[in-house]
Parts: C-alpha cells; sequence; structure tokens
C-alpha cells in the first residue's frame, strides 16, 4: 500500500500540491485526471520521491519514505517546546479545565496554525528520529518496488534494448545476467520486439519505445506501477499499443497509478478516478461516479473539455 | 641552397636530430600527461559542481572549483608555469625535473577547462535518464557511473580533443623553464646557424603534423562510439 499523508509540495513560491491524502491499496488502478498544472505529475513523482514533498509524508508498505513530518505524529508536537509553553499557558488561564481535552486543544491549534518553530528542543528533535528509525527504509530499496513509466520514455540512450532492461537487475545484484536475460527475452517476447533485442533505443519507434520502457520497469519485478501520461508524447496510431500493454498489466492484478488523458482507458480500466485540481484532489470516486455523475463544476467543465 | 645545407648539416650530421626527438618526445610527454592530470583534476572539480547542493561541505567544494577556474583561467599559461617554477616549488623546497614541472603546471591548468568542459557534458545529459535511472532504484553514485558519465564523455570528446590540440600547441611556452621541447631544439638549431626561416617552418610543419595525427584520431574515437549507438 502506498499511503499519501498531507502532502504539500512547493517550487519557491508555486504552490503545486496543497494537502494531499489519499491510499493506493493493492490491485488498485487508480487514474488521476485534471487539468495540465494541476499537480498530477507532481504528486505521482512524490511516491518514489523523484520530488521530496515540502510537508506530509508518504508510506509505503508501512515504511516512511520521507522525512517524519512533525505535525502528523501527536507525540511529537506534544515534546516541544512550544507545545509546553502553550499548554503551560492554557492551564494557568483555565486551571478547571479538563487536562486531556486540554492538551487535545493546543495540540490542534498548533497543527492547524503550523506554530512549530526551527528549533523545539532536545524531546522534540529525539521524538521526530525515534519516529524516523523505527520506519526507515532505504529510498533505493524502496524505488524498486514502485516502477515508473514516463512520458518522454527515458530509455538508457547509451545502451541496447536488452541492458536497458537486465541494466537495473543486474547492476543491482538481483539477478544474474542469465536470469535477467531470460526475463527480459520472455517480455520482450510478450510485446512482440524480441527481434529489436540489439537494436538502440534510437532506431525504435515512438510506441516501441514506450513499451520497452514499461518492460523495463517490470523487469525489477515491482509490485506498483506509476505512469505518468505514458501516451501523451506518442504518435496517435501509436497510442493504442501502448493502452493495450497497459491494459494487459492491470488484468494481470498489477497495482497501477496512471495519470492519462485517455479517458476512455481511465473508464475501462481504473477502480478509481481522481480528479485534480489545483493541488488538490477535488474529487473522486469509480469511472461511474466520476464519469456519468460529476459533482464538481471543475470537473464537469473538465469532462467537457476532454470526452 | 646554403641555408638548407647548414639546417641539415645540424640536424644530421651534427646528431640535431635527437635533440628535436627528445623535444617532440617532451612535447608528448607534457601535453599527454598534462591532460590525464587535467581530466583527473577536471573530473574531480566538475563533481562538486554537479553534486546536489545541500551540504555544507558540497557548498565549500563547490566554491574552491568556483576559485580553482577563475584562477587558472584568468591568468596566461606562461606566468602560471614561471610561477610553479620559480616561486611556488622553490617555496616547497621541491626539487624535481622541469618536465614533471611543466607536466604538473599544464595539469593543473588544463584542469580547470576540463572541469568546465565536463560540467558541461554532464548537464547536457537530458535529465529524465537520471530520473529513470534513480526511478529504478540505482543510487546516485552508479546512476552517474552507468547512465550519465557514459554519454557524458561521449558529448565531450570533441571539446576534450580541442582542449588536447589547445594544450599540445601551448607546451611550446615550457622554454620558459628550460625544459627542451620540439619548439626550444629548433630554435637551437636556428640559433647556432643564424638561419631561422627552414627550422621555423619545419617546426611549424611538425606541430601541424601532429594536430592533424591527433585530429584524425579523435574523429576516429567518434566514429566508434556513434557506431555503437548510431545516435
Ligand atoms: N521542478 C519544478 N520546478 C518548478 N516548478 C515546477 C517543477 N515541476 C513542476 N512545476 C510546476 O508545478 C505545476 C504543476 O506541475 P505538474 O505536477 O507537472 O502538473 P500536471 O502534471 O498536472 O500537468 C506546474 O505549474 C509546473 O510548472
Ligand atoms: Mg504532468
Amino acid at each position: 500500500m502506498i499511503e499519501i499523508k498531507n502532502v504539500y509540495k512547493y517550487f519557491n513560491t508555486l504552490k503545486v500540491l496543497k494537502g494531499v491524502s489519499t491510499e493506493i491499496k493493492e490491485g488498485e488502478k487508480v487514474v488521476i485526471i485534471g487539468p495540465s498544472g494541476s499537480g498530477k505529475s507532481t504528486l505521482l513523482r512524490c511516491m518514489n520521491l523523484l520530488e521530496e514533498p515540502t510537508y506530509g509524508e508518504v508510506w509505503l508498505d508501512g515504511k516512511l519514505i520521507t522525512p517524519p513530518d512533525p505535525y502528523l505524529h501527536r507525540e511529537v508536537i506534544e515534546a516541544s517546546k512550544t507545545f509546553v509553553k502553550l499548554f503551560g499557558e492554557a492551564l494557568e488561564q483555565n486551571p478547571d479545565a479538563n487536562e486531556e481535552e486540554l492538551r487535545e486543544s493546543v495540540y490542534l491549534s498548533i497543527r492547524q496554525n503550523d506554530l512549530l518553530k526551527r528549533h523545539e528542543g532536545r524531546a522534540y528533535r529525539k521524538a521526530l528520529k525515534a519516529i524516523a528509525e523505527e520506519n526507515y527504509v532505504d529510498i533505493n530499496l524502496a524505488r524498486r518496488q514502485m516502477g515508473m513509466v514516463f512520458q518522454n520514455v527515458n530509455l538508457f540512450n547509451n545502451m541496447n534494448v536488452l541492458n536497458n532492461l537486465i541494466a537495473a537487475p543486474v547492476g543491482l545484484k538481483l539477478k544474474t545476467k542469465e536470469e535477467a536475460t531470460e526475463l527480459a527475452m520472455k517480455l520482450l517476447t510478450r510485446i512482440g520486439l524480441a527481434d529489436k533485442v540489439e537494436e538502440y533505443p534510437q532506431k525504435l519507434s515512438g510506441g516501441q519505445r514506450q513499451r520497452i520502457a514499461i518492460i523495463r520497469s517490470l523487469c525489477m519485478e515491482p509490485r506498483y506501477m506509476l505512469f505518468d501520461e505514458p501516451t501523451s508524447a506518442l504518435d496517435p496510431e501509436m497510442v493504442g499499443e501502448v493502452l493495450a500493454l497497459m491494459k494487459e498489466l492491470a488484468d494481470d492484478g498489477m497495482t497501477m497509478v496512471i495519470v492519462t488523458h485517455e479517458m476512455g482507458f481511465a473508464r475501462e480500466v481504473a477502480t478509481r478516478v481522481m480528479f485534480m485540481d489545483e493541488g488538490v484532489i477535488a474529487e473522486e470516486g469509480t469511472p461511474d461516479e466520476i464519469f456519468r455523475h460529476p459533482k464538481h463544476e471543475r470537473l464537469k467543465d473538465f469532462l467537457s473539455k476532454v470526452l | 641552397m646554403a641555408a638548407w645545407d647548414s639546417f641539415y648539416r645540424q640536424l644530421v650530421t651534427l646528431e640535431g636530430y635527437k635533440n628535436v626527438l627528445k623535444g617532440l618526445l617532451n612535447t608528448a610527454y607534457i601535453a599527454v600527461f598534462g591532460l590525464l592530470i587535467g581530466m583527473i583534476i577536471g573530473c574531480l572539480l566538475a563533481t562538486t559542481k554537479i553534486l546536489p547542493q545541500k551540504k555544507w561541505y558540497v557548498k565549500a567544494l563547490s566554491r574552491f572549483t568556483d576559485c580553482y577556474v577563475a584562477l587558472f583561467r584568468g591568468t596566461p599559461m606562461v606566468v602560471q608555469l614561471l610561477i610553479i617554477h620559480f616561486v611556488l616549488f622553490p617555496a616547497l623546497g621541491i626539487q624535481i625535473s622541469s618536465v614533471i614541472e611543466a607536466i604538473i603546471a599544464f595539469g593543473l591548468n588544463s584542469g580547470a577547462y576540463v572541469s568546465e568542459i565536463m560540467r558541461g557534458g554532464i548537464l547536457s545529459v537530458d535529465k529524465g535518464q537520471t530520473e529513470a535511472g534513480r526511478a529504478l532504484g540505482f543510487g546516485y553514485g552508479k546512476t552517474m557511473l552507468k547512465i550519465v558519465l557514459p554519454q557524458a564523455i561521449k558529448n565531450v570528446i570533441p571539446t576534450l580533443g580541442n582542449e588536447f590540440i589547445t594544450l599540445l600547441k601551448e607546451t611550446s611556452v615550457v622554454s620558459f623553464i628550460a625544459v627542451v621541447d620540439i619548439t626550444k631544439a629548433f630554435q637551437n638549431i636556428a640559433n647556432s646557424t643564424y638561419e631561422y626561416i627552414i627550422p621555423y617552418i619545419v617546426l611549424a610543419l611538425c606541430y601541424l603534423v601532429v594536430v592533424l595525427i591527433v585530429t584524425g584520431l579523435i574523429k576516429l574515437v567518434e566514429r566508434r562510439l556513434r557506431a555503437g549507438d548510431r545516435n
């Protein structure tokens, strides 16, 4: 499961994600739609930490891949100097109040008003560190679980098809060269490109490249696949072959998160559709709910443009 | 023909060619090892500029690189050579042969240029290549080594070749610190015969031939690399 908890992403002053929370469960096919610039790619890239969220946390299978966000942990906030100070003041002002309720209200006010400062004392640092250590996972290990397919493909230009496919499993010592080659050939055969094994990416068509990029990720045997507009840069006649491969993957039970403008594909494959607008998930639901019964004005507007 | 005769006498009968060959060898040593040292220094310096500028020591190193590059690009090669030979090494009490001093001086100098070349080469590789590597689980170092650097080096081979040719020609100033390179060897011949035309024209031809050979080699390497992935 990928858990996204209250993720914000700022590029300097540009606020691209403004508090996104969601979970991607095993077997789900989540399609993310939304206008250009709404933060879809950024959200996807936060999932495997190609972008580091400014606030918030991303969890993968119960492990924390971002640094812990103090605001998401009550015990951390309660260990902060600010909390101790505010709680002391609150106690003084309402000596008769229920202590537990008071703690709760101070905690909430710190959370809601971003009251934590840069330095909050030793106890606070210790609490934060404890969370980080308890849930630590090496990001490079975490990324092996999540294949990513890019809009502009990004096959390695300095390697032929076979080396593109086996570079990671062999380079990361997960498989021997023979094992990796066997899997690579199996997948290549499956997509009908076994004869291209020696070619360099520059010699292939856009659709072939993107399908090879997809199986390059599969060669790592990931549990999740992230797709960022995999067909947007392709000539129209090549879109079909890439979508067909993605459909196959979906039917095989792969957990997928897909940013796309292919609404037909979304309708057919998605178990959940997420509509992003101005850095938040403005609406989400089944394809039926989103495409047939949109509630949000912005979603209706968006659909009228793309359908 | 008298001019030619006296040149021939100096070169062959009086075995001046031995000096010329020695000079040529020195020129080659200084250029080749200078570039090698320059590449090592250049790659290290470029690394300090490419690393994510987050940690304080990376920032400090990157600053150092800026100063280094400014210093070596902002002063003439001859001056650097003179300072190393007459100021720096005597002050440090280092006594080594002038050829090695020249190699070090040219290495330090070309390090500044190579670092800029390498940095440009690395930046010229599409960011998507790095991202694809990282997304597959490669760490920063492995992504650099396996994916970015091979492409960067291929991109910079022509520029590095030019740098080598520039360096090769610039070595003609080493006579300032009493190294006998090919220029000095021909200068000696000219001075002992008071005939300048032929020795200096032959000298120019020597440089030209060497540069043409090097240019050919670079082209060959380039073509090999391109055949590798038919870009
Ligand atoms: N690395 C970056 N630096 C600065 N701005 C960025 C960066 N990446 C994305 N942005 C900006 O963030 C906004 C959202 O981008 P993105 O997530 O790519 O949107 P979408 O994929 O929905 O079109 C855009 O305005 C884009 O210009
Ligand atoms: Mg995008």
